[in-house]
């Protein structure tokens, strides 16, 4: 490859169209998703931060009966299993703490975000969208088999995937400010 | 190759250009107008914008479906992020670097990028409507069987005319990376169009 071949291969390049016409028209879809409810950060978070509290409840509750209950190992239950039991089973519903951990899991995750370079934050924001449009995904077929184990089992996953990105955040911006300091 | 690179006569900064009647400060008024929730104002930037996103799409999928579907998505995403338009950078890298998002991530959620090597690897893929003509439709074909990386830079840079820092800002990768990835798709296109020349 000479260096006169290619730049003839970038110059054919820049005369390849850039723009295409798509065979159908796109727009009627995105109308309908633009009049549909936005998908807000706000239900996902809010089930993130029920996630979170739960979690934490769970894990007192399961280390509450492993202290109390030491003699009897065979009573105990793994702690995904009560996890997903408590999470999403049916008749879930959020209560004021709830409501405070979202709203603090909020402020925290933009300023974090807003700690971080361009190019970081963009691929956090990118992965965070992905696993949170997941989760919406679930989320909308769990209301239609609200009992499916399957599905509770994969947006368990998904949250977990979310609170690892989210500590992830913590981390990076840390990072940041001990180099910022010295 | 040397037939299909001969004739060469600059339109690039042509094609930047989005459409000869809308001038900047109308479609500062149309995302004016957009931004205060005005979906016919939004509609008209669709309008100006889709085909060349649609066409980037297009270029880095390598497939119709996915490339229609990265593009709707990118205009929704558009639609519910405008408020955050600063014009810091013009409305139409703004809107290809959601589309190039929109693209990457579609990719790792599906893992059809797997699928779709494979289905490189074992048969040759349907050629794509890009509207290139006469020889230059070989060099598009050879772009869509650039692997990812390769395939990725070599659209936004050599085609779309993205600078290396650019383009490793849309696709989270070091400048560096991209100007390897350029090389890398250079030789890899060089070697296919000789080949195709030699069975020609």
């Amino acid at each position: 490859m000479t260096d006169s071949d290619d730049d003839k291969l970038l110059q054919a390049a820049r005369r390849l169209n850039t723009g295409i016409a798509p065979q159908r028209d796109l727009w009627p879809d995105i109308a309908r998703a633009m009049q549909a409810p936005q998908r807000s950060w706000w239900t996902p978070l809010l089930a993130q931060a029920a996630a979170v509290v739960l979690l934490v409840g769970g894990s007192s509750a399961i280390t509450y009966i492993a202290v109390k209950q030491p003699q009897v190992p065979d009573r105990q239950v793994a702690p995904a299993l009560v996890f997903e039991q408590v999470s999403f089973g049916t008749g879930y519903e959020l209560g004021d703490e709830f409501v405070a951990a979202r709203n603090a899991l909020i402020k925290e995750l933009d300023v974090e975000l807003e700690r971080l370079a361009p190019t970081p934050r963009a691929e956090i924001q990118a992965n965070i969208a992905m696993i949170q449009e997941a989760i919406y995904e679930i989320n909308a077929a769990l209301e239609q088999e609200p009992n499916n184990t399957l599905l509770q089992q994969q947006l368990l996953s998904a949250y977990r995937e979310e609170l690892t990105l989210l500590r992830r955040v913590g981390g990076l911006t840390r990072d940041i400010m001990m180099r910022n300091d010295i | 190759m040397a037939a299909l690179l001969t004739a060469y006569h600059s339109d690039y900064s042509q094609d930047m250009v989005i459409h000869p009647s809308d001038t900047v400060a109308d479609e500062a008024a149309l995302i004016g107008r957009a931004q205060k929730a005005d979906a016919r104002a939004f509609e008209r930037l669709y309008r100006l914008h889709i085909d060349r996103v649609y066409g980037l799409c297009l270029r880095m999928t390598g497939n119709v479906s996915e490339a229609e579907d990265c593009a709707q998505e990118a205009f929704i995403q558009a639609w519910e992020k405008l408020g955050k338009f600063r014009g810091d950078s013009a409305f139409a890298t703004w809107l290809h670097r959601i589309a190039v998002n929109s693209v990457l991530g579609r990719m790792r959620k599906s893992k059809r990028e797997q699928d779709r090597i494979l289905a490189v690897a074992d048969v040759v893929p349907l050629p794509l409507e890009t509207g290139d003509s006469g020889e230059l439709r070989d060099l598009s074909q050879a772009v869509q069987r650039l692997p990812d990386g390769a395939r990725h830079v070599f659209v936004l840079h050599a085609v779309y005319g993205y600078s290396h820092d650019e383009t490793g800002d849309m696709l989270g990768i070091a400048s560096g990376t991209s100007k390897a990835q350029l090389h890398r798709a250079r030789r890899l296109l060089t070697q296919q169009l000789q080949q195709q020349e030699f069975k020609e």
